[in-house]
């Protein structure tokens, strides 16, 4: 029970709640429904060549064009993508939680690696294996010289790559469902006679079956929204048809800005309905086990032999899809331009210079001159456009992180003390949601385009470095939905009575938050911190809505890096350089990770025993030391 | 402010009413405690013994009626200048710290020297009986009891007059309930503190107050000792409320009637197990009805039988002789004294 009755005095606490409100309903209307609305109106509001209104002139031109290709493209996609992500996600994680499969572990590893690199990263990763002039195709090519080089791109390409790209959900989720299950159900059944194919497909699965909607519904959209991949591999989706209808002028097209709010807003429709058939699933609950001493899970071992090699090849087979762009990434980083540029490997041609230094390459000209282009070879970290890139991310990714960590905090701090009120607040937050990042990207470019935007001091966010700020709100306000939903969980784990024990020892409102709650979400809001850091420093969507000499981001960097490519002479180790990028993108990602699944997720006790520990190691290092000095001045 | 004669209690809530919106919590609560007394609020849930509590340390302003600490209103008073301790329900610990900060807590709040609090920090540790080890160690490392004790040091530690403890025994299993019951009520007495209790378990109740107020749907129905709650209960509510007891049935009320008691017919009459006995040699004004031994349950110090009047099955408690033994089906006397019963009037409530 709160103290309902308290009455308030008109205090600072009132003053800063004011401010408070009125600044989420700024964020709100000025940064999530006013850009997107204007948006929708563009549709409607296009002029034809006498400069009249026609408000159905885009939608005619839907119906009449080719318009429609990218949407049935996006939804041919998505609906084979849930097919394949669910068959390979299922896959995996059941080898490696259910079935007893040797190296289950190293399995493990594997098939987690997407986890530290995905989006475009991953996609250039595929792309330096299976692409024409990748190592596999050029293997391929020795072996076969008729082959098709081309063959990875497209529409196949593109699920081939998002189809391992999207199993890290299923890994994260589906795989703590299935820890999740009461083991001694699957001992009742098999007590009861059902052989452990039939436990697993009815009892096992039906448990899953929550998790697997919402996964399927995820993928869905993830399908749906896809970017990277299509733009790569060339394939004609909604995503990147949006952003280069975007760059494009009426003088080369028809209408292409309201083109493509039309899109954005198709998309929107289909993330909204998908999203609401979700949630009412999720209202009518999960299936919780009803058992009070729930047994862990034991794995399952394949009976029939058969069954078993067969179970273990297919395991295998996945580990090395999933492991060998993540190899070979990690071998040519170190390997020179020629070797690179030959996708071979030899004893020799080691080096560092794609992650430091820089060298000038030697050439003869066709005039028979001898010309030398500085620094044609250059590593990332000495490289200026790369370097500026990781830059860029960096600081943009880390303002809007923890701009959208403490927006959440505070939000979730009021939410939690006054619910119904709070309840308004929480849907204003989760409303980016329901849209697709590429409608709140290109509502952004579009709206904020202007000196007549008066909540924004009539400057135009599009220009110049200003679109930093643009890609900061950006990134922030698509980060919000994500950080609420997390952080509000971490706020369940605060006891009411925590606050009013505070309050009866004397402390304040601000001190209680600081002093009680904040240390007790910290961890949590850390992770959030993180993972929303980690998803924006190689965020591919958003930087190609925004890309512009001003904001150009690592995951532009990557992508040029792929173009740069044939260009021989002046940026010779572009390949190279984008390989030692990923791999420092991996190393980035493994370690936040780690410190927020491994260092963070520690409670105090833990961090107790381990201080403790360590100072008994310091102490037994101290004392066999001064015993060592002791004996050493005996000895003298 | 006003201020009451010095004769006044420790603690006086007078005419308190709390409303949350339309629903009236609290009606009239007027209770006085003594300085030292150990009080106890009991009642089922909802009965508004919490509410009266926060009422006390002021989490919840009461719609009516004032708040009295050693004479001195303090109604308008912030929480955190009452000076009244609480030990929460859950002991609402602070799991990112240690047992050490948990406890010294309050006194830093009051920007207090170091020295001074690790002082008191240490001597209120040893008085709940925590070690210098424990001490440093997180609280979720700590024992159910030993987390009890940190909850009353930091509770104590910053010297309140009053100390609150909203069912502080609840979240344990029973074993460890009993053997702290037995401790808070020697560390009470130690420390000599005006102690207020919540809790809806009796027995709790019984064991450790000096005198308890019954509460029910937001009234108090009887305050007093925990001998005049159990024998000489003075509502319906409380009888039913505290302990076991048999209702008698109209019909064995009747025949109570024929053998010359003097009870009335149309009023509830009841009787503590421990009050009736079976094949209990005849006694003057005692009065017997015959029965047939249904059912015995086994409690080891006593046995409970369920014997059959014919109209009703009352219950009896026994002291295990080890001989006066009776069986399932056994046919027995009951003795019953009119002195040992007691009547009501039928309420509307007891009806329903």
């Amino acid at each position: 029970m709160t103290n309902t009755l308290k009455r308030k005095p008109i205090d600072a606490t009132n003053a800063f709640r004011l401010i408070g409100g009125l600044f989420f309903a700024y964020l709100f209307f000025g940064f999530m429904l006013v850009p997107c609305l204007d948006t929708l109106t563009s549709i409607f509001t296009t002029k034809d060549a006498n400069g009249n209104v026609d408000p159905f002139a885009v939608i005619r031109f839907f119906l009449a064009g080719n318009m429609g290709k990218f949407v049935l493209n996006s939804l041919k996609l998505a609906v084979l993508l849930v097919i394949t992500v669910n068959v390979v996600g299922i896959s995996i994680v059941l080898l490696t939680e259910y079935f007893d499969i040797k190296g289950a572990k190293i399995l493990r590893l594997g098939y987690m690696t997407t986890m530290i690199y995905s989006g475009v990263a991953l996609v250039t990763g595929y792309m330096f294996l299976y692409a024409g002039d990748g190592i596999l195709t050029t293997a391929l090519r020795e072996s076969f010289p008729g082959i098709d080089t081309s063959w990875f791109s497209g529409f196949n390409a593109v699920l081939f790559t998002m189809t391992f790209a999207c199993t890290s959900n299923h890994m994260l989720f589906l795989r703590n469902a299935i820890r999740g299950i009461d083991y001694n159900t699957v001992e009742a059944a098999r007590n009861m006679g059902a052989s452990p194919f039939k436990v697993l497909f009815k009892v096992v699965f039906p448990t899953l079956l929550p998790t697997l909607f919402s996964l399927t519904v995820m993928t869905f959209i993830t399908g749906l929204c896809a970017m990277s991949a299509p733009t790569l591999l060339g394939y004609d989706s909604i995503n990147p048809e949006i952003v280069r209808l975007a760059g494009s002028s009426t003088a080369d097209e028809a209408f292409p800005q309201a083109r493509a709010a039309l899109l954005s807003i198709i998309l929107a429709m289909f993330t909204i309905i998908l999203l609401t058939v979700l949630s009412r699933y999720e209202r009518k609950g999960h299936y919780l086990s009803v058992s009070k001493t729930k047994a862990k899970l034991q794995k399952q071992k394949i009976t029939n032999p058969v069954a078993n090699v067969l179970a273990h090849i297919y395991a295998y087979v996945l580990f090395i899809i999933y492991m060998t762009p993540v190899v070979m990434i990690v071998i040519f980083s170190f390997r020179s331009w020629e070797s690179v540029k030959a996708r071979k490997l030899t004893s020799g041609g080691w080096t560092l210079i794609n992650y430091f230094g820089s060298q000038d390459y030697q050439y003869t000209a066709s005039s028979g001159k001898i010309k030398v282009r500085e620094g044609a070879i250059s590593g990332m970290f000495s490289n200026k456009d790369t370097l500026g890139g990781i830059q860029t991310s960096f600081v943009l990714s880390v303002l809007a992180a923890a701009i959208a960590c403490v927006i959440v905090v505070v939000a979730c701090n009021y939410i939690f003390k006054h619910k119904k009120k709070g309840l308004v607040l929480e849907y204003a937050l989760l409303f980016p949601w329901l849209l697709p990042t590429i409608l709140i990207c290109y509502s952004y470019r579009i709206f904020f385009n202007s000196n007549s935007v008066w909540y924004v001091f009539n400057q135009n966010l599009y220009y110049e470095d200003r679109v930093r700020i643009l890609i900061v709100l950006a990134y922030m306000v698509v980060k919000l939905p994500f950080s609420l939903r997390m952080i509000k969980a971490s706020f369940y784990a605060i006891d009411d009575e925590l606050e009013d024990a505070a309050k009866n020892l004397g402390s304040g409102p601000l001190k209680t938050f600081l002093r009680v709650k904040l240390p007790i979400i910290l961890p949590s809001v850390l992770a959030v911190f993180a993972l929303n850091f980690n998803a924006l420093f190689t965020e591919y969507d958003m930087s190609a809505t925004f890309n512009s000499a001003h904001g150009r981001t690592y995951a532009m960097v990557i992508q040029s890096m792929v173009r740069d490519e044939g260009l021989s002479y002046t940026n010779l180790n572009a390949s190279g350089r984008r390989c030692a990028s990923t791999v420092f993108i991996m190393i980035v990602s493994g370690l936040i990770l780690y410190l927020v699944y491994g260092v963070g997720a520690r409670d105090l006790s833990e961090r107790l025993a381990i201080r403790d520990r360590r100072r008994k190691r310091i102490d037994k290092l101290k004392k066999a030391f001064s015993g060592k000095d002791k004996k050493a001045e005996a000895e003298g | 402010m006003e201020r009451l004669k010095d004769t006044e209690p420790m603690i006086k809530l007078k005419d308190i009413v709390v409303k949350f919106g339309d629903f009236t919590a609290l009606h009239d609560i007027n209770i006085e405690v003594r300085e030292g007394e150990f009080f106890t609020f009991l009642g089922p849930s909802g009965c508004g013994k919490t509410t009266t509590l926060r009422t006390l340390t002021g989490f919840i302003d009461p719609a009516e009626g004032r708040v009295f600490v050693r004479g001195e209103d303090i109604t308008d008073v912030p929480i955190e200048k009452r000076n009244i301790g609480i030990v929460f329900q859950s002991y609402a610990l602070f799991p990112t710290m240690t047992v050490y900060d948990n406890i010294a807590f309050g006194l830093k709040v009051k920007k207090m020297k170091k020295s001074e609090i690790d002082q008191k920090v240490r001597t209120i540790a040893k008085k709940v009986d925590l070690s210098d080890e424990q001490l440093k160690k997180a609280v979720s490392q700590l024992s159910g009891g030993q987390q009890q004790r940190v909850a009353i040091a930091r509770a104590l530690v910053t010297e309140p007059a009053i100390i609150c403890l909203d069912e502080p025994l609840s979240n344990l299993d029973a074993k460890l309930r009993v053997q702290l019951r037995e401790e808070l009520k020697k560390m009470q007495r130690e420390f000599g503190i005006t102690s207020i209790y919540v809790t809806h378990d009796q027995e709790e109740a019984l064991t450790l107050s000096d005198r308890i107020a019954v509460f029910n749907k937001g009234v108090i129905e009887q305050i007093g000792t925990p001998n005049d709650i159990y024998n000489h209960s003075k509502t319906e509510f409380v009888c039913n409320f505290i302990g076991d007891i048999n209702r008698l049935s109209e019909d064995i009320v009747t025949l109570l009637c024929l053998r010359g008691a003097d009870l009335d017919t149309s009023w509830h009459h009841y009787v503590r197990l421990e009050r009736i006995h079976v094949n209990e040699p005849e006694r003057n004004g005692v009065l017997t009805v015959k029965g047939k031994v249904a059912s015995r349950e086994y409690y080891g110090l006593y046995i409970k039988y369920y014997v059959d009047l014919g109209s009703q099955l009352v219950k009896v408690m026994e002291r295990n002789d080890g001989v006066h033994i009776y069986d399932e089906g056994d046919e027995v006397t009951i003795n019953i004294d009119p002195a040992d019963l007691m009547s009501y009037p039928p309420t509307e409530e007891a009806e329903a």
